[in-house]
């Protein structure tokens, strides 16, 4: 009897760890379940004062949402990267070029751009906009002509392009303080029933645009082809170079539209570290939610929950009192665990 | 040294490999040990390399019985096997490679490179070699790095050698510089088993032959007292022609048709042509530069010179888009790097090359690519569980047929097959045979490029043999047989 027990038991437990196993969106999502509840439990939940605590809880949902917009919305574009075997590391030095240009373009100072121009407000905001993304989209799209016809590896490419975009932005920008308008923080800053929910609803409303372009469209398939087996793809009359040039041009978009969400949010910007590090964090949120770093698999979804789950964790270990310093290793820990769980499936 | 294997015999599941074969070398001999692919020939070496253990049957040495379960211990009983892919570091000097794993040292520990060069040079003077040793491998051509694999072998007091296929990869001038080696090895009293598809070689090179077909040994003797002509016959058999292609052929129109082409590499002055509604087929040995030909002419490879024509129109196809676009599909060999793409789904994998035609707006037409699909899955009989599987899930032929699926979705006017039938078992290959067939019957032009005799026979109308980059002839009619096809495809001329 007791051994007929621990044989169900023992199948169930089977079952759990082949879905986690083959199906990385139940791995990240039950880890994503197990941070909510041990950061629920750190807000102290108690059933008396329930009512409070949900607008403590709530709160503390919009603070963490919020902050990961803007990498967030660089790991949507990463993803694809990610998924076609490729790698951006200029993410973060993109992301300060472009600001830079936002901000010279809508500058109320005596250089502004488009004010010596005679475009004021929203005009103006809408053409910064435009010039923003359509930066963003060229800086990638240098990036992927290095890497499609100078037949460069992405990582080098984009290593280089790193230490260059910001570098040119940071001496370009010595001694000039543009003045971002106050109505040009509103993009960030409009406020949705007393709350700041636009950062949060451009994260969604992107996610769920790449997420329907990952899944239905023929770009979206192709970058999973190209990942999967490039040399098979080219013999399926798919033309690779451009397949990868489109991929790197998104992220430049999504680079610029961060970008711009980061101008808005602040108001100005550091040159020397701004957007540093998101490179990273952009890749280890990919990494967690189930992406082959290899190419060839992975989610927009995937890396939507990767991202909470870092962005949980570090909220828990604020609450829990874990200091600053050692916040960093537990990413670590988290990114390495994942990449050992997607190697055990690859294995199977 | 004088080796001698007795009775040997191998299987491989139920597949039995080798059926008591005798098989001997003396020194001062070269010994050509021919076949067609799949005949046992690498297993029997694989056998005296120590590689595999024999099922039964003895080997011995100069009359001692020896036991070998490692390559190590065949090569301490001075038996060196020189593999295709030769084993050397190329960014090491030769003398480095020479004592790779039991490198000379002085007596603090440090490497004593003097020596080893010393010795390295005193070996290439007795085989009259002029080589630095202290050169990089990687500066060396294919020639030389045979030469000094060979080199390495004999520095370990190797006296019997076997070499497979060591001439596949090497021009004309470094064949010769590989065969002035093994004369001079065969002076000094090495034995060598000489692997090769190539006949002529072999009535140049080798003093003795022995031939293998189905795992028997069916023939041996003197290179002396036969003809190419006669080891062809040996190597295929009696039979010829095993299944008589009769197709009905109205007069059509010519699809494809290649003028000249070269790519200075792979392939040289290369001219055929195709009508809608024939099966045309190239073959030839392995490396005879068919791949490469037609995957420059869709755009996919090196570029080339000479002019290509597709429905009378001179083309130059760029890339494969473009290729899809006119109608030019390529089926390409190894299914597994080539075709599939094994993290997509059995669905995806057969309309990838249709996606940009069933997308609007970029959107895939879901419903549209279903029908497609379900529509292939009845016509090509491919049987699965669920179109949303993995493409991994299916076997080996039903694979294929997707591959093949992918490509009948595009309609086109020309389709070229390369090894279509690889790692397909038999049911499997006849239906694609009959797809193949079909496929012509409706018009469309075929290419069939396949280093199997029986299966061109089987196939194809007409049949191009390729050799060495360029082609050696064409059978047709009664000359349609293995044993010409096999005799064009080893650098022979029929007449």
């Amino acid at each position: 009897m007791k051994n007929l027990k621990s044989e169900s038991s023992e199948s169930i437990l089977t079952r759990i760890t082949t879905q986690w196993q083959t199906k990385p969106f139940f791995s990240t999502g039950l880890a994503l379940l197990v941070m909510i509840i041990l950061q629920t439990i750190a807000l102290g939940f108690d059933f008396p004062s329930v009512g409070s605590w949900f607008g403590t809880w709530l709160q503390n949902w919009i603070n963490i949402l919020r902050n990961n917009s803007g990498v967030g919305i660089i790991a949507l574009g990463m993803t694809l990267v990610i998924i076609s075997g490729g790698i951006d590391l200029s993410v973060g030095s993109t992301l300060v070029a472009i600001g830079a240009l936002v901000m010279m373009m809508i500058d109320i100072g005596p250089k502004g751009i488009l004010l010596n121009a005679g475009i004021t407000g929203t005009p103006a905001f809408i053409i910064a906009i435009i010039v923003a993304v359509i930066g963003g989209v060229l800086l990638g799209q240098v990036t992927g002509l290095l890497i499609t016809k100078g037949k460069l590896p992405p990582f080098i490419v984009t290593l280089g392009t790193m230490k260059i975009f910001r570098s040119v932005t940071q001496q370009f920008m010595t001694g000039y303080n543009p003045t971002v308008p106050k109505e040009f923080l509103s993009i960030a800053s409009l406020q949705i029933g007393g709350q700041l929910l636009m950062p949060i609803l451009y994260w969604l409303i992107l996610a769920i645009v790449l997420h329907i372009i990952s899944m239905r469209t023929t770009f979206g398939r192709q970058v999973i082809a190209v990942g999967s087996n490039e040399r098979a793809t080219k013999l399926s009359g798919v033309n690779v170079n451009k397949v990868k040039n489109r991929i790197y041009a998104l992220m430049g978009l999504l680079v610029s539209l961060s970008a711009v969400l980061q101008v808005s949010r602040i108001g100005s910007m550091d040159y020397a570290n701004a957007g540093s590090g998101y490179e990273m964090d952009a890749i280890s949120a990919v990494i967690v939610g189930g992406t082959r770093m290899s190419g060839g698999r992975g989610t927009i979804l995937g890396t939507v929950l990767g991202t909470l789950i870092i962005a949980v964790m570090n909220n828990l270990l604020n609450l829990v009192g874990v200091p600053p310093f050692l916040r960093e290793a537990f990413k670590g820990v988290i990114v390495i665990g994942s990449v050992l769980l997607q190697k055990k499936e690859s294995n199977s | 040294m004088n080796v001698e294997m007795r009775g040997i015999y191998k299987s491989f599941g139920a597949n039995e490999v080798l059926k008591d074969v005798r098989f001997s070398i003396v020194p001062g001999e070269i010994c050509a040990l021919l076949g067609e692919n799949g005949a046992g020939k690498s297993t029997l070496m694989n056998i005296l390399g120590g590689v595999l253990p024999p099922d039964q049957g003895e080997i011995y040495l100069d009359g001692n019985l020896v036991d070998f379960r490692t390559p190590a211990d065949s090569l301490n009983a001075g038996i060196a096997f020189i593999h295709q892919e030769l084993n050397l570091i190329n960014d090491l000097s030769i003398y480095e490679n020479m004592f790779i794993g039991r490198e000379l040292k002085q007596k603090n520990g440090f490497l004593d490179t003097e020596r080893m060069c010393r010795e390295t040079s005193q070996l290439f003077d007795r085989m009259s070699l002029d080589l630095d040793p202290r050169t990089m491998v990687r500066d060396l051509d294919a020639s030389y790095k045979q030469i000094v694999e060979i080199s390495r072998a004999l520095m370990m007091n190797a006296s019997i050698l076997i070499m497979d296929e060591p001439t596949s990869s090497l021009t004309q001038t470094e064949i010769a510089r590989v065969f002035d080696m093994m004369r001079t090895l065969k002076d000094h009293g090495v034995g060598i088993v000489f692997i090769s598809h190539k006949l002529n070689e072999v009535m140049q090179i080798c003093t003795s032959f022995a031939i293998l077909r189905d795992g028997v040994k069916v023939a041996e003797g003197l290179v002396s007292n036969v003809t190419t002509s006669d080891l062809a016959r040996l190597m295929v058999g009696h039979e010829i022609r095993t299944m008589a292609l009769q197709r009905e052929k109205e007069d059509s129109h010519e699809v494809l048709r290649v003028d000249k082409l070269s790519d200075d590499k792979n392939f040289h002055d290369i001219s055929f042509s195709v009508n809608a509604g024939e099966v045309l087929g190239i073959t030839g040995l392995l490396g005879d530069g068919r791949s490469e030909l037609f995957q420059s002419i869709i755009g996919a490879a090196r570029d080339y010179s000479g002019q290509v024509y597709f429905e009378q129109k001179p083309i130059k196809v760029q890339n494969t888009t473009q290729a899809v676009d006119i109608g030019l599909g390529y089926v390409p060999r190894n299914r597994k790097e080539n075709g599939i793409i094994k993290d997509m789904t059995i669905i995806e994998n057969s309309s990838i090359v249709s996606w940009p035609r069933i997308s609007k707006f970029g959107f895939i037409n879901q419903f549209l690519q279903n029908q497609k699909f379900t529509e292939q899955v009845r016509k090509l009989q491919i049987r699965l569980e669920r179109g949303t599987d993995l493409i991994t899930s299916l076997s080996g032929g039903n694979q294929q047929k997707v591959v093949l699926a992918k490509w009948l979705n595009t309609e086109p006017k020309v389709l070229i097959l390369d090894n279509p039938t690889q790692g397909v078992d038999v049911g499997a290959k006849e239906e694609i045979y009959d797809i193949i067939l079909n496929l012509a019957d409706e018009g469309v032009g075929i290419v069939v490029l396949s280093s199997e005799a029986q299966e061109v026979i089987r196939v194809c109308d007409r049949a191009l043999v390729m050799y060495h980059g360029a082609i050696q002839g064409e059978v047709v009619g009664e000359t349609m047989n293995e044993h010409d096809i096999m005799r064009l495809a080893t650098g022979v001329s029929l007449n």
